[in-house]
């Protein structure tokens, strides 16, 4: 039996926007995210696909409870984090750490580096001043910096430095399971591909669970080993990230996967696109009718092979 | 001023004109360097570019951030302020003027009408004060005496032309009220106003969605061939070049590293950076690996190193090429490289 | 839009009540009253007369009630200090010198200002940028009794071109207006510099350059016409707030304005004129904040035509 380090259960999140002005505007509902269902397991990366506007920062700053959900679980190696207080949260705060994309804007510009990574020992209280420091220079080197970056401020860095400092201090604290929400996006393909080895290396040793949010399928491609596509605001497709790239099911993932890139001009080819309209009519073969449920039941997830859930649409 | 000579050169495919007819060079540059006064220091953001174009040519410029490649494109069109910005080349001449020489009226008439330019992000790149149509209508009466109503209809079939469905609807719309693919359509449409002879795009899906992103570079295709302009599309992102331009140029630490034909490039990279570069790429098989990563950080353009500006990151460096810079230099046809070990 | 200015004209009347009320508490929660000062010494019976003929015997509910029945009949009552005429005439003798002069001083002053900022945004780093802001540090470091005095000497003492006090005859004018444009001219040119250069460097400018658009247009139509959105948001109450804090200036050169009313009302406990002077400054901060509203909404799309459709 697989251990699980992070599931999510029918999570969700609502906006209500007035709309207009008076003393009784109109209220728009707008749903972020509708019934996400996640299991990361331990020792495992689990990519979360989307454009932007899918819900997966929103879901993944959920899953932390830096954003209150709406409705639904999140549980954290077993224990139900939902409804607990600022202190009865601590403890798990340790266990959960976050990296961004912006890393320049995560970081404080008046900490020295040193300071920035052993900040979380600070707040945690473990260790005296000068182990904590020690630490967090031990923590430099392991993400490839050395001992002298750590006396340097932020903005000394490039994107790809500032990114291992962020790594270095959401590590520190050797937390079980790890968000990454689109942490190489800002950077150069060179330094992309060092990040990505990096994460890929820190994972290993610690046996970390990495919730990985990304819109880019191919890095997606070489660091999971599976992967959840979001689509406005609910999951449409899930599997192992083999199956995905070979396999894809649903209409949506595969608009996905039909907008890369050609990694060689001489498979280039005149694309046709899928619209907008062909996806919300979704996939005919998982409609509910073919599938021999209610529609009440719909949308959801169905299982199509051992690991492999498509969503199942109502339209024929 | 030389004014440039007609060639006859046969077209690649993907371009609609009949072979063998004389083409006119569009831009041709040599030797520009752009540096800008910072801070008491000097940054030199190119050092030494050489490019040229001709009609319904393609031409990818690839580099990293702070490769040098947005300012080349900046600087042909004179964009960047200066001071802090100098720009000096040997030559530097935009569709038979000489853009180091323009001035005021004559720049004017050079950008949106011989150039047009699409940019990284559309949502910064529209007045937020204006609609659509006026900021398309502007830019055409800039460059035509035409009366508003008929500058008014073109950019409705402007705007059909870029594949949008309620034209109406999107002229009489203000920027915030589109998304990015939107925006960028309609920033297409602007550029294409005045039928330039060259378009310049510089990163023009970086800040788009996935999907959003091949249909921009689909659509940029189609009307370059359609207008039978000349293009240069600037960019990080190899799946880009792989999928839109004829030609290559590598650029990195504000230098040309290597020029070839787009299929030799990925079929034989010449440029040990170029290697790297192709061998970096994230998702090229299946199944979870580590990548192969360029060891080090880009250079400094504030401190470059001397010698080659990639020594420092290259495998395959020896002693001289910290110490001489190397020329570019023609190993075959349409192909160079500025490297002392490449063959 | 109309909605919204009926909406807004509510809310300033529950400001205006809100004002009142704390106000007038505020007042009477000060100790002492009309009649205890040392320079008028009376008994307490003769005080107790006084106080009742004005009222001021009365609870305070009743006191407030009776006089805001007569604020919304325009009738404020009658100032102690000048009891031959009633707080509204005094106003009117009083204030047009007042409003002449911050009027003329913020305007001359706001549009020098403008002038000077956009020039300084424009040529940025050559001498005119310097000049601009050199003028804008000395505008709002020096005081303005300093910036007074040292006009005086220079233009009446030594030139002897200009009076150095009063305000009956023009010539008058020119330098209380001239030190009172100081603060306006500086704040608003250093505004107006960093609105113009925030908007100078926003990509859009650029892409109106890559469009072959004349700088002269680029300036006129496009960047003006944004920085002038957050310039208005902070114009307009600072308007108000410059043109009705004239108390140094006026003093400086004896301009018989509203200035001296300010400080004499409290001193002597006139509390007809100070409940008068504070709400008639609510009321215009309240529409200029209301004007400011409609300018901006005017000037800007996002408000003017909501969210993405």
């Amino acid at each position: 039996m697989m251990q699980t380090a992070l599931e999510l259960r029918n999570l969700s999140k609502t906006y209500h926007i007035r709309a207009g002005g008076g003393l009784f505007p109109a209220v728009n509902t707008l749903h972020a995210v509708r019934g996400v269902s996640l299991i990361l397991p331990r020792n495992k990366i689990l990519g979360l696909v989307g454009e932007s506007g899918s819900g997966k920062s929103t879901t993944g700053l959920m899953a932390l409870r830096l954003l209150e959900p709406t409705g639904g679980q999140i549980l954290v190696g077993g224990a139900d984090i939902t409804g607990l207080d600022h202190k009865a949260l601590k403890p798990f705060r340790r266990k959960m750490q976050v990296v961004f994309q912006d890393s320049y804007s995560a970081l404080d510009p008046m900490m020295t580096l040193a300071q920035i990574v052993a900040e979380p020992l600070h707040i945690h209280g473990l260790g005296s001043a000068r182990e904590q420091t020690d630490q967090a220079l031990d923590w430099l080197v392991r993400v490839g910096l050395d001992r002298s970056y750590g006396s340097r401020y932020p903005h000394e860095l490039s994107g790809g430095q500032r990114q291992r400092v962020a790594i270095a201090r959401a590590l520190i604290l050797r937390p079980d399971v790890l968000v990454a929400d689109e942490p190489t996006s800002a950077l150069d393909v060179s330094v992309k591909a060092q990040i990505i080895n990096l994460l890929q290396d820190l994972q290993a040793e610690m046996g970390l669970s990495i919730l990985f949010i990304s819109h880019d399928l191919s890095v997606v491609r070489s660091l999971t080993d599976s992967v959840a596509v979001m689509l406005a605001g609910r999951i449409v497709e899930q599997a192992p990230t083999e199956a995905i790239f070979a396999d894809p099911q649903h209409i949506y993932t595969r608009s996905l996967l039909d907008a890369i890139p050609a990694l060689n001009p001489k498979d280039r080819q005149r694309r046709s696109f899928i619209s907008p309209a062909q996806i919300e009519a979704g996939t005919p073969r998982y409609s509910a009718a073919a599938l021999g449920i209610p529609p009440s039941d719909v949308p959801g997830l169905v299982q199509v092979s051992p690991d492999h859930l498509v969503e199942a649409v109502v339209t024929p | 001023m030389t004014l440039p000579r007609p060639r006859r050169v046969a077209l690649g495919a993907g371009t609609s004109q009949t072979p063998e007819i004389p083409l006119m060079r569009l831009l041709d540059i040599q030797n520009l360097t752009v540096s800008f006064s910072q801070h008491g220091g000097l940054v030199q953001a190119v050092r030494g570019m050489t490019l040229h174009i001709d009609q319904g040519e393609s031409l990818g410029i690839i580099g990293e951030s702070g490769s040098g490649k947005s300012v080349t494109c900046m600087a042909a069109l004179r964009l960047l302020r200066e001071p802090p910005a100098r720009i000096t080349a040997d030559r530097m001449v935009l569709a038979d003027v000489d853009v180091l020489k323009a001035r005021g009226a004559e720049l004017a008439q050079l950008r949106g009408k011989a150039a047009a330019m699409i940019f990284q992000d559309p949502m910064t790149a529209f007045d937020p004060s204006f609609t659509i149509g006026h900021q398309i209508v502007e830019t055409i009466l800039a460059h035509r005496s035409a009366r508003k109503a008929e500058a008014r209809s073109e950019a409705l079939g402007l705007l059909a032309r870029v594949e949008i469905k309620n034209p109406a609807a999107v002229l009489d719309s203000y920027p915030h009220q589109l998304s990015g693919g939107m925006l960028q359509r309609a920033m297409i449409a602007m550029a294409l106003s005045c039928r330039p002879k060259i378009l310049f795009a510089d990163e023009p899906t970086t800040a788009l969605d996935v999907t959003v992103q091949a249909q921009i570079l689909q659509l940029i295709k189609d009307v370059q061939i359609e207008f039978g302009m000349g293009l240069v599309m600037v960019t990080h992102d190899l799946g880009v070049i792989a999928e839109t331009v004829d030609r290559v140029l590598v650029m990195y630490g504000g230098r040309v590293m290597e020029q070839a034909p787009v299929q030799d490039l990925f079929d034989t990279p010449a440029h040990p950076y170029t290697v790297a570069l192709l061998a970096s790429i994230p998702g090229r098989t299946g199944g979870r690996r580590r990548l192969t990563e360029i060891p080090g950080a880009s250079p400094n353009p504030a401190n470059p190193p001397t010698g080659c500006p990639f020594h420092p990151r290259c495998p395959v460096a020896v002693a001289r090429c910290s110490q001489d810079t190397p020329v570019l230099r023609s190993t075959a046809p349409g192909r160079d490289v500025a490297c002392w070990r490449a063959e | 839009m109309i909605r919204y200015i009926l909406k807004r004209a509510v809310s300033i009347l529950l400001t205006f009540v809100t004002v009142s009320v704390i106000v007038f508490l505020m007042m009477h929660a000060v100790p002492g009253g009309p009649f205890d000062g040392n320079d008028m010494p009376v008994s307490k019976e003769v005080r107790d007369k006084l106080m009742a003929s004005l009222g001021l015997d009365k609870p305070l509910y009743v006191q407030y009630f009776k006089y805001m029945w007569g604020v919304f009949h325009f009738d404020f009552g009658v100032p102690f200090q000048s009891p031959g005429e009633t707080v509204l005439q005094l106003l009117a003798r009083a204030w047009p010198p007042s409003l002449i002069l911050g009027g003329l001083g913020v305007v001359i002053g706001a549009t020098i200002g403008i002038l000077l900022g956009i020039a300084a945004a424009l040529r940025r780093n050559s001498w005119i940028d310097y000049i601009a802001s050199t003028l804008a540090t000395l505008g709002l470091t020096i005081p303005v009794f300093v910036i007074s005095m040292m006009l005086i000497l220079m233009f009446a003492v030594f030139l002897g071109w200009l009076p150095a006090k009063g305000w009956d005859k023009p010539n008058s004018w020119y330098l209380p207006i001239a030190a009172y444009a100081m603060i306006p001219m500086a704040t608003y040119a250093r505004y107006t510099r960093s609105a113009m250069l925030d908007v100078l460097n926003k990509p859009f400018v650029t892409v109106l350059r890559a469009k072959g658009l004349s700088e002269r247009r680029i300036i006129f139509q496009h960047v003006l016409r944004n920085a002038a959105l957050p310039m208005v948001a902070v114009f307009l109450p600072m308007f108000i707030g410059t043109a009705t804090g004239s108390i140094f200036v006026e003093a400086m050169f004896r301009v018989p304005g509203l200035g001296a009313y300010f400080v004499s009302s409290i001193t002597l406990r006139d509390y007809p004129l100070e409940m008068a002077l504070i709400l008639m400054i609510t009321m215009m901060f309240c529409l200029a904040y209301l004007l400011t509203d409609i300018v901006y909404a005017l000037l800007n799309p996002r408000i003017r035509f909501g969210g993405k459709s």
